[in-house]
């Protein structure tokens, strides 16, 4: 049942190609990379993960569902699926470039201009630019519409000062796309501008935060007379809200299916490890791994019935419904993780080296919080999916 | 996989929707709970007749509509929605196992089962055996047995058919009065050889419980929902407290993922048959135990008024605690999907 018993004829050819384009990339001075980075762990062989990313532009394994005037393969939705399933499949290194291609590429799509697109959308297909999204503030994470970064545009150029914070692989990015104010007078989420900024300038300073996990992957990013060309401005100035929401519409979570290909290795390792030490003739452990299973089965089918339906024709709230399935059971397996260790699992190594099943166990909090916390998301689903009164 | 209906499922869920709005009401349900055997005769009538619900299974040789499970599947989460007190699922998966079986079983039973002139029940989960052509011993607490006609039986591995009036079938009280139960003891009874294995007609039934218990669900949420929007407490409607909200919006998911769990179920049966047998009580186990908390936050959410036997949240809150102990408890599934999947 398994996405490859069912594929049509050209999508098992399309299949074949990606899996032996990975068995013949994902050699040499990329073999090491098999696993690497991904959350807890982003901090591990950046720059051979950057070279990696340079070699998927290569193969055209980049924006591959974007249209191809823009440089992208137009493959169909389950084609896409495809290759994020032997993606994960071959465990091929987690990607530094996500952000580019599936946050800001596709907005750029929606709301850039033909000479933005022309500008930006090469340096993410080809891996050599890579983006951090910059709209959390300290005092604006829920509430996105509170941001206090302001931008005024002075001789030809923004000038931007304020803070962002949270913001994920900053450290190595070369691109931020900024929601900041940019017209003093107006409130809320009215007078927003979407800015594209440079990272490598004076005016920017990017400090890592250490996470609970002990290493960093978001940052601090303070902007102190930092510089956008005026051009760079997607969508109206003032319109900034509108093409920060089609960012998050656009993500109708294709990749949502190679996540669970690599949910189901986390699995996987989990129950080899209670099968060594013995941890499943635990009638309560064994019940939590069969449950975590079924959960897992669950999730993919939930996502295919609702993510994979056309666009537009229902409220719009699948992506919704799916991460509040997925993050709560990926904190389950996390906790199961280290149950199965039992005493071992608190033990870490030099320098707080952690195990893969501790790092899931930590870093799986966060699952509930980015990208819109449980709560708002269950706010979401309350008012656009039932209806129910704002309060 | 499909997960959406095909333009002639939709029609069909369509009709059967309308049909069952307009006449089922919570008053009929209870009025036929009450009655003697249980069921809404002249609504079954109707569903056999004029709907020609039954005869879907049915091949047209043998009478019937020439369909197959997943449009009654369709059917199922409709009378799931409204607790229609008809016998329909056990004669749609017995006519279903039928039609897939030996031809001898097919043409005695098939016929009937397609018109409605007959009933048919499930005796799946008893200790019975089969000896030269007969089958002994006793299968409690079966659904729809005491108007049952047929019964389907589990015979150790085996599936037989056996006629009730070769059996001693006993009604009995249940707990959830709108699906009738019955306690049958066969002694000697003569069986026919159905020639489906009684593991896929067990998981087959599993597959039905979870469509229904989507269905049922579904409409349990709505009526909340519903209640949250007018009910007024504090100057405003008690829809508006971010607590209840959240609540809703976590069985909305739930219920996502139990309506998706079990049409993966209803293609696994007509697709891929095989894999039933972790699908199946995957889907039972899924589905029920979303349809109990389901029913469960619908009475907290109601307040007072959830708590009366006037209300008809209890009807639901009963059918779902009976589908989840029945044909494989919560516990007993989790340890057969474990098993069958490898995992323990
Ligand atoms: C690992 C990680 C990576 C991240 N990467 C990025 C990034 O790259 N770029 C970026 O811009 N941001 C990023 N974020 C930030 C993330 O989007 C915010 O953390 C998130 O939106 C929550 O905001 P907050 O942290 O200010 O918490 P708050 O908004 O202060 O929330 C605190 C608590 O209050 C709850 N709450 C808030 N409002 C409501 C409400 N209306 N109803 C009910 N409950 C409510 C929240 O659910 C939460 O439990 C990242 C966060 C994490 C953890």
């Amino acid at each position: 049942m398994g996405g490859q018993d069912n594929d049509a004829a050209g999508d098992a050819a399309f299949r074949d190609e990606i899996r032996s384009w990975l068995a013949a990339n994902l050699t040499g001075e990329f073999a090491a990379l098999v696993g690497k980075g991904g959350p807890g762990r982003e901090h591990e062989f950046v720059p051979e993960r950057i070279a990696w990313e340079r070699r998927l532009g290569e193969g055209r394994w980049i924006g591959i569902g974007w249209p191809q005037q823009d440089g992208g393969r137009e493959l169909s939705w389950q084609q896409q699926v495809i290759f994020h399933e032997e993606y994960a499949r071959a465990g091929a290194p987690a990607r530094v470039g996500h952000i580019g291609e599936q946050l800001l590429g596709p907005t750029l799509l929606m709301c850039g201009t033909p000479q933005q697109r022309a500008r930006f959308l090469p340096g993410i297909l080809t891996g050599t630019e890579l983006w951090c999204q910059g709209y959390s503030e300290p005092e604006a994470g829920s509430d996105l519409a509170a941001v206090k970064t302001r931008a005024v545009l002075r001789e030809g150029q923004w000038h931007i000062h304020g803070q962002k914070v949270w913001t994920s692989l900053a450290q190595f990015s070369d691109w931020c796309f900024v929601l900041a104010r940019t017209d003093p007078g107006e409130q809320r989420h009215r007078g927003l501008s979407y800015l594209l900024v440079p990272m490598d300038q004076p005016g920017v300073d990017v400090r890592p935060i250490v996470q609970l996990t002990g290493t960093s992957e978001f940052n601090e990013v303070f902007f102190d007379d930092a510089r956008a060309a005026e051009a760079d401005v997607v969508g109206a100035p003032g319109d900034g809200w509108r093409v920060a929401m089609s960012t998050l519409a656009v993500e109708r979570g294709v990749s949502t299916f190679g996540q669970q290909q690599g949910f189901a290795r986390e699995f996987e390792a989990v129950l080899a490890q209670a099968r060594a030490n013995g941890g499943i003739a635990d009638p309560d452990l064994a019940a939590r791994l069969v449950d975590a299973w079924i959960g897992l089965r669950v999730l993919r089918y939930t996502a295919q019935a609702t993510l994979g339906v056309p666009a537009g024709t229902t409220p719009g709230t699948e992506a919704n419904i799916v991460k509040l399935l997925w993050a709560p059971w990926h904190q389950r397996l996390g906790e199961l993780a280290v149950d199965v260790l039992g005493a071992a699992g608190t033990e870490v190594g030099p320098d707080y080296d952690l195990s893969d099943a501790q790092r899931l166990f930590l870093y799986t909090r966060s699952d509930t919080i980015y990208g819109g916390s449980n709560e708002i998301q269950r706010n979401v689903i309350a008012e656009r999916l039932l209806g129910l009164p704002r309060g | 996989m499909e997960f959406t209906d095909s333009p002639d499922q939709a029609e069909l869920r369509e009709v059967v929707r309308d049909f069952l709005g307009r006449h089922v009401t919570p008053e009929r349900v209870r009025a036929a709970a009450a009655g003697s055997d249980g069921y809404d005769a002249a609504l079954w009538m109707r569903l056999c007749g004029e709907l020609g619900l039954t005869a879907l299974p049915v091949p047209e040789a043998l009478g019937g509509a020439g369909a197959g499970f997943a449009e009654v599947a369709v059917v199922l989460e409709e009378t799931g929605r409204v607790l229609a007190p008809v016998p329909y699922l056990s004669g749609a998966v017995a006519a279903t196992l039928l039609a897939c079986g030996e031809p001898d079983a097919a043409r005695q039973f098939l016929p009937g089962l397609a018109d409605g002139t007959a009933k048919a029940a499930l005796a799946l989960d008893g200790e019975v055996t089969l000896e030269d052509g007969t089958v002994s011993g006793t299968a409690r607490n079966v659904a729809d047995g005491a108007a049952a006609d047929v019964l389907l039986v589990r015979a150790v591995d085996t599936l037989v058919a056996v006629r009730a009036a070769d059996a001693d079938v006993e009604a009995v009280g249940t707990l959830d009065q709108t699906r009738p139960q019955a306690n049958v003891t066969f002694r000697a009874s003569p069986a026919i050889t159905v020639g489906v294995p009684a593991d896929l007609a067990q998981d087959l039934l599993r597959t039905a419980l979870a469509v229904e218990a989507v269905g049922a669900a579904d409409h349990c949420l709505a009526a909340t929902v519903a209640y949250l929007k007018e009910r007024v407490q504090f100057g405003r409607p008690i829809g508006q407290f971010q607590a209840l909200k959240h609540r809703c919006a976590g069985l909305a998911v739930e219920v996502e993922s139990a309506r998706a769990t079990a049409r993966a179920a209803v293609w696994t049966a007509v697709h891929d048959p095989d894999s039933l047998a972790v699908v199946g009580p995957l889907a039972k186990r899924h589905c029920a135990d979303v349809f109990m908390h389901v029913t469960a936050e619908m009475i907290q959410l109601h307040g007072g008024i959830g708590f009366t036997w006037e209300h008809e949240a209890h009807l639901y809150f009963k059918r779902a605690k009976s589908t989840q102990l029945t044909a494989g408890t919560p516990a007993q599934l989790r340890r057969l999907v474990g098993e069958r999947a490898g995992l323990i």
